[in-house]
């Protein structure tokens, strides 16, 4: 048996990967066109409804964003002052990327994405759409690569709650996709129903800030010294079609570089 | 024809649930179809050919997956063995027989796999959804067991997987 850590995965593993691709991208692309082909034929009731209420949706958005560029505005201005520097979302250069197709057993969640190698992706880069957190790339072929999700059983990711920052905790995957699992909460924190579950960071393999998910039950250990709790993921993981890859974020590199000086 | 079609199988059953199952899941478990091809191969010729067999369609799935490899190839060759353990004493001319197997194959790989990823992992969360996801695997491959092995034994016998290497004196029919 290998490890779970290796670096890179082995040239029968990729030769099988190349064969695989082309015809898993072909059977995405023809659901893609049969999904186009039955909404040409949906009344027009139905789309002019659906675009009342994304028109007032996008309306509501909109306010929102002059809001939230305000604040920015002067979130800038006040890092300025305190010399304060931090990377965040705005700062990462995104490649998108299409979902092909999705784990072939229960015992993994992983998907299948249509950029690897050539399009410059790497092994540990963090996966993300609009919504949140997806997971991170677990191996790359030439021309795909295999993402594990954060409700893979083997995944865990550092956390904390956007609206007190002191609570946090790991969450682990469960692999079941509707729900993750939040671990080691201490018995002190002030975690409630709702509340906003983002990466910590801490982890090293995600950035800080990633949006993954409310807190939806919250229970106490036995022995009383710690919580968990089940947070609801911010992705829909059933539907997946298209996710975004962070290509420059290097946390263990610059730990490195720090080290050397 | 039959080798060519045998490595085919577990090529195309890896494809189709890597892609069309995944829409038709329940309650997101997929069937094992690799498996169940792994078994009717172990129950209609023997436990070590079977054993063979699976493990060479484990590595497959293995060598696709990218993690762990040998994780599949272990269970599946020890399930085919098991499995093949019963040849000689069971009706295979019985589609119950071939359910039956498919079964009990579905929940001796399962719970290797669980006990293998239980001593070769750092973190392996088990709880209930695993056991219900087991179940209802045990479930789907039961019921696509039912055609997959009219369909295997009839080929078996007297289609492209029949072994023209020793004489099989049974050619019976459903």
């Amino acid at each position: 048996m290998t490890s779970s850590d290796r670096e890179d995965i082995s040239g029968i593993e990729k030769m099988l990967r190349n064969l695989y691709t082309p015809l898993q991208s072909g059977v995405s692309e023809f659901r893609v066109n049969l999904g186009n082909f039955t909404t040409a034929f949906n009344n027009k009731k139905t789309l002019n409804d659906k675009i009342k209420t994304l028109e007032q949706e996008n309306r509501r958005i909109s306010l929102d964003n002059q809001i939230l560029r305000e604040n920015q505005a002067e979130l800038k201005r006040l890092r300025d002052i305190v010399a304060f520097k931090e990377a965040s979302l705005a700062t990462y250069d995104l490649l998108p990327a299409r979902v092909i197709s999705r784990s072939p057993n229960n015992w993994y969640q992983t998907l299948v994405i249509d950029k690897g190698s050539n399009a410059g992706v790497k092994k540990g880069m963090t996966v993300i759409t609009p919504k949140g957190l997806v997971g991170s790339v677990g191996s790359v072929g030439h021309n795909s690569a295999h993402i594990n999700l954060i409700t893979d059983r083997e995944v865990a990711v550092g956390a904390i709650l956007q609206e007190n920052r002191d609570t946090s905790g790991i969450i682990e995957g469960r692999g079941d996709r509707t729900f993750l699992g939040m671990i080691n909460v201490p018995y002190y924190s002030t975690v409630k129903k709702n509340n906003r579950v983002i990466t910590s960071g801490l982890s090293l393999t995600f950035p800080k800030g990633i949006f993954i998910g409310t807190v939806s039950e919250i229970t106490r250990e036995r022995g009383g010294l710690l919580m968990s709790a089940s947070v609801k993921p911010a992705v829909d993981f059933d539907k997946l079609e298209e996710v975004l890859i962070i290509t420059d974020y290097h946390p263990v590199d610059d730990s490195e570089e720090n080290m050397g000086e | 024809m039959r080798y060519f079609l045998l490595l085919i199988l577990p090529v195309l059953a890896i494809f189709f649930q890597s892609t069309l199952f995944n829409s038709y899941s329940i309650k997101g478990t997929i069937p094992d179809i690799v498996l169940i091809f792994v078994v009717f191969y172990s129950l209609l010729n023997n436990s070590s050919k079977g054993a063979a067999y699976g493990f060479l369609c484990g590595l497959l799935e293995d060598l696709y997956m990218g993690r762990f490899i040998g994780i599949n190839a272990l269970s599946k060759a020890l399930t085919a063995y098991a499995i093949g353990r019963l040849q000689g004493n069971v009706f295979k001319e019985n589609i119950l027989v071939g359910v039956i197997a498919v079964l009990m194959g579905t929940v001796i790989n399962s719970l290797l796999l669980v006990g293998i990823s239980l001593a070769v992992s750092d973190i392996y969360n088990i709880d209930a959804g695993l056991f219900i996801s087991i179940f209802l695997q045990c479930v789907y491959n039961s019921i696509i067991a039912v055609p997959a092995y009219i369909w295997y034994y009839n080929s078996s016998h007297n289609g492209w997987l029949r072994n023209t290497g020793e004489n099989l004196n049974e050619s019976r029919q459903f």
